[in-house]
């Protein structure tokens, strides 16, 4: 199969007068495992169908290998769609679902079936060609939705919420393969889904959509590590993340926060503008016994603990710190106990784990 | 929580047992005669001399090909407005709504009057054309005039249930279809009709039985040879010692029974609706121009023809001569002055038995639809299958059923025989308008959550005061709509009531319309009863529709929890 | 609100279980098969004068009348039987059906032509007389320009193809009168020539007798075949309609009888001597019922042009032998019926081939256009079977009886396929005719 690449240039959309996509502009490379992430409402799967051809866009440009597709019609757009419920047609036999597509073509009956044989094949389900869909699991389910889609060779694969319906095991287990599935076929795909743990480890990049406006657009380390906003830095993974002021003294920078208090950062760091967030990942920080070490290139802080969960690989504290609270994920040494509420502890985070967030 | 309180157990008996005395009994009569000779042995040589006799064949021929080709093109008709309805945004929705509607307020016999005029032989619309164009369409001649009556009036059963069905199926059905390069036609041969079916089924099997056993159609059309007519002019014109009629009884029970069983099992087979669920469900698409116009065309075509009945009876209802030509004559208003003065006591009559037998369906409805949904009682569901039972019955076997099982039979009081008292009609109507109430009850209770009852239970309320106090008033709505149903449905109804009816003075509407349709002087008193009969039914519909939606704001307070 | 609905339904309910009860006075019941205008007037007549009684109407044609009479049990049958075929009230003479009554009103005439009014064994009376005849649609007759016709055979010409109606003697006892009348005034085998060539031309058998002048009446059917009253009351009702007597009719009196064992013979017979009173006999003369008085005087209140048999007006050439129509009655419904009513569209197609054959020779002989007349319009049971006692017989046997009822339908069913068989073969016949 053929990878092409996909070009959305200054798509809007609006249902009646509600504006779902607000000016999308994205580039999607040939071969890419592309994911679109974000909560409900946020556009990702309309701009998923409308790529399908199923919602058509108001004003800007959808190209497909180069090709602007607006106005055509579903059917004549070669994408393929996995359905977030799979959509399997229950009066039709597995063998007969995979089939249609290629019936569609008008191909010859022989190369059908050998088609279909090998689709089955692709995602393991060989045996199963003559059942109903009503006498599959759900994960076999979504196995047969994909081996249909993949059966006419689509120029793009598009995954909507594929994972969302099976149980967390299998959940972990379907990803992986899909994972390897698409490196072995290069298909260009489009993953959409609200969690971020399946999108940042599936896909080679993802786009970060809130309110019908791509947030950012990265690689999952660059999203998670550098995140641009309050919302991407929320959405992806923990944050602790506090609005307050930047005032520069000399060349320390000194951070008003209405919970935090006023605290004075490391050297070294640059800013942008003086009204952003703070933000920095849980895991970043730590408990140090002296208060006095580690002053240097970390920021400092003193708190009392709240509360703790066991999450078996850490422990994460709550931390009251003035009139803030901030999360702390501890590693756990097997024995160790849990620190008790009350006690007083105080944190360290290295300044290149500080980030400055615009709202 | 259930508790199985001696007087419901005693109500789940009498209900049993008035369902066994008045619906079993006399289809186990009807069995039974058909089955015997007249020393009461066993023999099948009634059905043997029935397949003997070639207008019996012809007329068994004759009523499948009515009834088959009657959901043909019922069928054609329903399929365009359904999917305009479900899959488009189309502003003429709401005159498909009322397409749904208009052909059923109106007595299929009573139209059939009037089509006759407009479409018949020398009717208005074959006059025009051969004046203008030298050609007639024999739409009206012998079984073709009864296919089409009976198309215009069940095309709205098909309608419903296929917009119903076709609305349950998830978009992404279509969509995964349209995804992988179907559309059109492949798309709704490969796809949407065959998950359409059960629904479809569930209707079709419903307008192939009341097609098949309608009576007064074929009546008022002057066709005999088919099995209904024929039953009824052998059952009145040999007696009611005839066993051929009660042959023809025998199938069609069976076949009524058999489409009923065919259907309930094809729709239980592929239950669809459980496989795919979920995912939201897509925007209708619009129209092209072109594509609105042939919409309008389609609707605007069936409205016309829908309501030529319509307009027929009312010009009949208002003018003195319609004879060999395209409008009547003589505007007067002395049809209603007759009907007026001279058929109050049918009116009366109507108002007296179908009154009579909502109020009882809903009362039986009502305590049947408590017993199977909030008691254990062993063999409640039977209730159930009893009702059930009815709702296959044809209209004309129950009444020769009841004459032939309750001849002889005399009511207390000197009231006189049973089969010639207006106590039969009153029975007649509640049995087998009893499953229209029924599920109009079981609706309404299911509605009322049972947290509300185990609340006054709890606070030491008795059974009796419970259903008094808070089930009935939560239940208002859908008993009052079950109420108009079984009212205005027993009001149409002519099968039974042509064979019930021994003499005038006990006469409802619809047989006195019938009575009407056949004086000297031209049908235009008949014509201005059927107007009233009409009016009253379209009343009567839109206020069940009006209780029934009324009804469910009401409930919300059970849903919450 | 709910206590008051409740207790309202059940006010009316018991309220309505009294409403028969409290009418204790004397119920006539009557068995008819006339039409809702001539029972509507005599009911309110009826009353007006004798305040105590009411009457009841039960409308039913008149063979399913004569089965109802012949279910109920003795002690609560309705009182009179009042139809317009003398043989029906023959039938019910001949089961014990009938109370011997005698004659009445002494104004009345024993005799109308050679035809006596009444029963001359005294079970029923003469009320009206009627006349079968032709009733035309004067539009349709003007628009497919036919002429008026004058007698019977008229009716079998080519030019009346589908044009015509007619009911059946099974469900008419009025139409077994015009086909009885035919077959005693033509003879067994010419009768029926006329008789299938009729319904040949037929465009439809109507399940009732008022199937035909409805018909006629609102265009449906050029012409058909009534008796009297039909004709003449929708005329004087302003539709566009015209009637005529042919010369092979009969004038034969419409019957009113008392039932034995009925509930109330004293009321009855109230009832039936109002029929015969003056005022009961000048009903008959308003418009919508256009009747035949058997009351003579009764004449000279009615318009000049209004048809009287006893002024000689009518000319009637039958003398109508309705003790021959009762010994034939069940096999004639029956042979109508199998040739007729239920191989219609067979009957009609022949017809029609033989009509275009004769059209075609143009006068010129042909073996086969005879044989496929004779095939035709032969009836299936021949001038001396119908006189065989073992047949007439196996056409009385009762209900109940197994072995006679399959009998019976066998013979209908080799009538009915013969019948098939001829006209099939008759088509064959007329289209090969040169």
């Amino acid at each position: 199969m053929k990878s092409v690449g996909i070009e959305i240039k200054n798509i809007a959309l609006a249902f009646g007068s509600t504006a779902v996509l607000k000016d999308i502009t994205l580039s999607i490379e040939p071969g890419e495992f592309f994911a679109l992430l974000g909560p409900s409402g946020s556009g990702k799967s309309t701009l998923l169908r409308l790529i399908a051809g199923f919602n058509q866009h108001q004003r800007g440009e959808l190209l497909i290998d180069g090709k602007d597709v607006t106005g055509i019609q579903p059917w004549l757009r070669n994408v393929g769609m996995v359905f977030q419920n799979y959509a399997l047609w229950p009066h039709m036999t597995v063998a007969q679902n995979v089939a249609f597509g290629l019936e569609a073509r008008k191909l010859p009956s022989a190369e059908i079936r050998s088609k279909v044989a090998s689709a089955l094949e692709l995602v393991d389900m060989g045996g199963l060609a003559n059942r109903r869909p009503g006498q599959l699991s759900g994960g076999q389910q979504q196995r047969v939705a994909i081996a249909r889609t993949l059966a006419i060779e689509p120029q793009v694969l598009l995954l909507d919420e594929p994972l969302s319906n099976l149980d967390a095991k299998l959940r972990t287990q379907t990803r992986q393969e899909l994972v390897q599935l698409q490196r072995r076929l290069g298909i260009t795909t489009i993953f959409v889904t609200h969690d971020q743990e399946e999108a940042l480890t599936t896909c080679h990049r993802i786009a970060v959509m809130d309110q019908g406006i791509i947030q950012q657009v990265g690689t999952p380390m660059e999203l998670f590590d550098f995140p641009v906003n309050r919302f991407v830095a929320q959405f992806v993974g923990s944050v602790n993340l506090y609005p307050g002021r930047f005032i520069t003294e000399g060349d320390h920078l000194r951070f008003e926060s209405p919970t935090l208090g006023t605290l004075m950062l490391p050297r070294g760091l640059e800013l942008q503008s003086t009204e952003m967030d703070l933000a920095f990942r849980p895991h970043a920080v730590r408990f140090v016994d002296d208060p006095n070490t580690q002053h240097e290139n970390n920021l400092a802080l003193k708190g009392i603990i709240e509360d703790s969960e066991f999450l078996g690989e850490f422990l994460r504290y709550e931390v009251r710190v003035g009139e803030g609270r901030i999360m702390a994920d501890i590693p756990h040494v097997r024995g160790a106990l849990p620190l008790k509420a009350g006690s007083a502890v105080h944190l360290r985070v290295s300044s290149e784990e500080l980030r400055f967030v615009t709202a | 929580m259930k508790r199985n309180h001696p007087g419901l157990i005693a109500i789940a008996i009498a209900i049993a047992a008035f369902l066994f005395i008045f619906l079993i009994g006399p289809i186990l009569t009807v069995v039974y005669t058909a089955f015997t000779d007249g020393q009461g042995n066993f023999t099948f040589s009634h059905f043997l001399a029935f397949a003997e006799i070639s207008l019996m064949r012809e007329s068994f021929a004759n009523s499948l090909y009515v009834a088959g080709t009657t959901v043909f093109f019922a069928t054609i008709i329903a399929i365009p407005l359904a999917y305009l309805t479900v899959r488009f945004q189309f502003r003429g929705a709401v005159l498909i709504q009322t397409l749904g509607v208009l052909p059923l307020v109106m007595p299929a016999f009573v139209g059939a009057a009037a089509m006759q005029l407009i479409f018949g032989r020398s009717g208005a619309v074959n006059l025009i054309l051969m004046d203008n164009f030298g050609f007639s369409i024999p739409i009206m001649e012998g079984l073709n005039g009864i296919i089409f009556v009976e198309t215009l009036h069940y095309f709205p059963f098909i309608l419903l249930n296929l917009s119903a069905s076709l609305a349950t199926i998830d978009s992404s059905m279509e969509e995964a279809g349209q995804n992988l390069g179907a559309s059109g036609w492949r798309l709704f041969r490969k796809i949407i009709f065959p998950l359409a079916i059960p629904g479809y089924i569930a209707g079709a099997s419903l307008v192939f039985i009341k097609v098949f056993d309608d009576l007064g159609t074929p009546l008022v059309l002057n066709v005999t040879n088919m099995l209904a007519p024929q039953a009824y002019l052998r059952v009145t014109s040999i007696g009611i010692e005839d066993p051929i009629g009660y042959v023809i009884c025998v199938i069609l029970v069976l076949f009524s029974i058999a489409a009923m069983a065919g259907s309930w099992w094809f729709v239980k087979r592929r239950d669809y609706a459980l496989v795919s669920r979920g995912g939201a469900q897509a925007p209708k698409r619009k129209l092209t121009s072109w594509q609105t116009a042939m919409a309008y065309g389609w609707i605007i075509g069936v409205l016309m023809l829908v309501l030529s009945p319509h307009l027929g009876i009312l010009l009949m209802s208002f003018f003195k001569v319609w004879s060999f030509s395209v409008l009547p004559e003589q505007f007067t208003l002395v049809h209603y002055a007759t009907i007026f003065t001279d058929a109050k006591q049918m009116i009366w009559n109507t108002i007296l038995y179908c009154g009579l037998a909502a109020f009882i369906d809903i009362i039986i409805g009502g305590a049947i639809a408590y017993i199977v949904i909030r008691t254990t009682i062993p063999g409640r569901q039977i209730l159930d299958h009893l009702v059930t039972v009815a709702l296959a019955m044809p209209g004309l076997v129950l009444g020769i059923g009841y004459l032939r099982a309750f001849r002889g039979i005399d009511l207390p009081f000197g009231m006189g025989a049973l089969t010639a008292s207006w106590v039969i009609f009153v029975i007649a109507y509640s049995v087998r308008r009893l499953p229209y109430a029924l599920r109009s009850c079981m609706a309404a209770l299911t509605q009322v959550h049972p947290a509300l009852e185990e609340a006054a239970e709890n606070v030491g309320a008795g059974r009796t005061r419970i259903i008094r106090k808070i089930v009935i008033p939560l239940m208002m709505g859908g008993l009052l709509a079950g109420f108009v149903t079984s009212f205005i449905t027993a009001a149409a109804e002519i099968s039974e009531t042509i064979l019930l009816t021994s003499r005038e003075s006990l006469a409802p509407m619809s047989y006195g319309i019938y009575l009407y349709f056949q004086s000297i002087a031209g049908r235009g008193p008949g014509a201005a009863l059927s107007v009233v009969a009409i009016t009253i039914v379209a009343l009567g519909t839109y206020i069940s529709h009006r209780l029934a939606a009324a009804a469910t704001p009401h409930q919300q307070v059970g849903n919450r929890t | 609100m709910r206590h008051l609905f409740t207790r309202s339904t059940l006010a009316s309910a018991l309220l309505a279980l009294l409403i028969p009860v409290g009418a204790h006075a004397e119920t006539i019941s009557v068995v008819t098969s006339f039409p809702k205008e001539l029972t509507t007037a005599y009911k309110k007549a009826y009353e007006a004068k004798y305040p105590g009684d009411t009457v009841e109407i039960l409308n039913k044609n008149t063979s399913a009348g004569i089965a109802y009479v012949r279910e109920q049990l003795a002690g609560s049958r309705p009182e009179i039987f009042w139809a317009s075929a003398p043989d029906a009230f023959e039938v019910l003479s001949g089961q014990k059906l009938l109370v011997n009554i005698g004659p009445g009103n002494p104004e009345i005439p024993s005799k109308v032509g050679n035809y006596p009014v009444n029963d001359p064994k005294g079970f029923y009376r003469g009320q009206a007389l009627a006349g079968y005849g032709m009733m035309w649609n004067t539009r349709y007759m003007k628009a497919n320009k036919l002429p008026a016709p004058k007698e019977w055979s008229d009716l079998i010409q080519p030019i009346y193809f589908s044009h015509l109606a007619i009911s059946s003697p099974s469900r008419s006892g009025t139409t077994h009168l015009t086909v009885e009348t035919i077959l005693q005034g033509e003879g067994w085998t010419k009768g029926w020539e006329q008789v299938l060539k009729i319904g040949g031309n037929s465009a439809a058998i109507t399940e009732r007798s008022f199937g035909v002048p409805d018909g006629v009446s609102n265009g449906q059917f050029g012409i058909g075949l009534v008796i009297d009253f039909f004709g003449l009351a929708a005329k004087n009702s302003g539709m566009p309609v015209d009637f005529v007597y042919p010369s092979v009719t009969s004038i034969v009196p419409a019957n009113i009888g008392l039932i034995a064992g009925a509930k109330s013979p004293g009321a009855g017979m109230r009832f039936i001597e109002f029929t015969l009173s003056d005022e009961g006999q000048k009903l008959l003369l308003q418009k919508d019922i256009s009747r035949l008085p058997v009351l003579p005087a009764i004449y000279k209140q009615a318009p000049a042009d209004y048809p009287n048999p006893f002024s000689g007006k009518i000319q009637a050439k039958v003398n109508f032998d309705s003790t021959l129509s009762e010994s034939r009655y069940m096999v004639v419904r029956s042979l109508f019926d199998q040739m007729i009513t239920f191989r219609h569209k067979e009957l009609v197609a022949a017809t029609k081939a033989i009509q275009d054959a004769e059209k075609r020779l143009a006068g010129r002989p042909s073996a086969q256009l005879d044989e496929a007349r004779q095939l035709a319009f032969s009836p299936a049971v021949d001038e001396k079977q119908i006189k065989d006692p073992a047949l007439l017989a196996l056409f009385k046997a009762k209900k109940g009886d197994a072995e006679a009822s399959r009998a019976k339908a066998k013979v209908e069913e080799e009538w009915a396929s013969r019948a098939k068989a001829n006209y099939a073969r008759a088509i064959t016949l007329a289209n090969s005719a040169k």
